[in-house]
């Protein structure tokens, strides 16, 4: 695209393509958008991960009925519980790894 | 996974070095977010059985933290050889 040399001092100046009018404020807001959007998907990601694997470890797979069985409710609790645990330890340990590099 | 991996980015011209490297940032960047939920997956799944208890005794917690180390360790090691292959540099036997 053909571009009229303008003076620094006319931002306004129609010949300069739209990306330069944007301020660096918006850039910033643009930025955290995207840092928002990664940890909302890295959130959701975690709780199917979490429904997932609790249901593998904690309910029986025979299905004789529908409802959950009250040892069942404990488990996915305590499972629940654990997980989050696990979820530190190991946000731990890659912050202490990503530390030394 | 570095950029080393994937390959000679310098043939590129200039604006479209920016734009990959911009790009290869942000997938860096869901990449590190999705392997940090598959390990937390994965060594849950292997350390922990039982959930008599809401904590996680001594026992689960030292297998998760080996867990954890040995799959950093085996994952750089095959960034690694990926690398090598990248490159085309001989590989060992």
């Amino acid at each position: 695209m053909d571009r009229i040399p303008s003076s620094p001092s006319d931002p306004s100046e129609d010949s300069l393509p739209v990306a330069d009018k944007t301020s660096s404020v918006d850039l910033r807001k643009e930025q955290n958008l995207v840092t928002i959007e990664k940890e909302v998907e890295f959130r959701v990601d975690l709780y199917n991960r979490v429904v997932k694997t609790c249901f593998d470890k904690c309910i029986e797979k025979r299905y004789k009925e529908s409802e959950l069985y009250i040892g069942e409710n404990s488990c996915v609790d305590r499972c629940v519980s654990k997980y989050s645990q696990v979820n530190n330890i190991i946000g731990q340990i890659l912050a202490s790894q990503r530390e030394s590099m | 996974m570095d950029k080393n991996m994937l390959g000679d980015l310098d043939n590129l011209p200039e604006e479209d070095k920016m734009r990959m490297s911009t790009m290869i940032d942000q997938l860096q960047i869901r990449d590190s977010l999705r392997m940090y939920n598959s390990l937390v997956e994965r060594c849950f799944t292997d350390c922990v059985d039982s959930f008599k208890r809401k904590t996680l005794d001594k026992q689960e917690e030292t297998c998760i933290r080996r867990c954890a180390e040995k799959f950093l360790k085996h994952s750089m090691r095959v960034g690694m050889r990926f690398a090598e292959l990248n490159q085309g540099a001989p590989t060992p036997d």
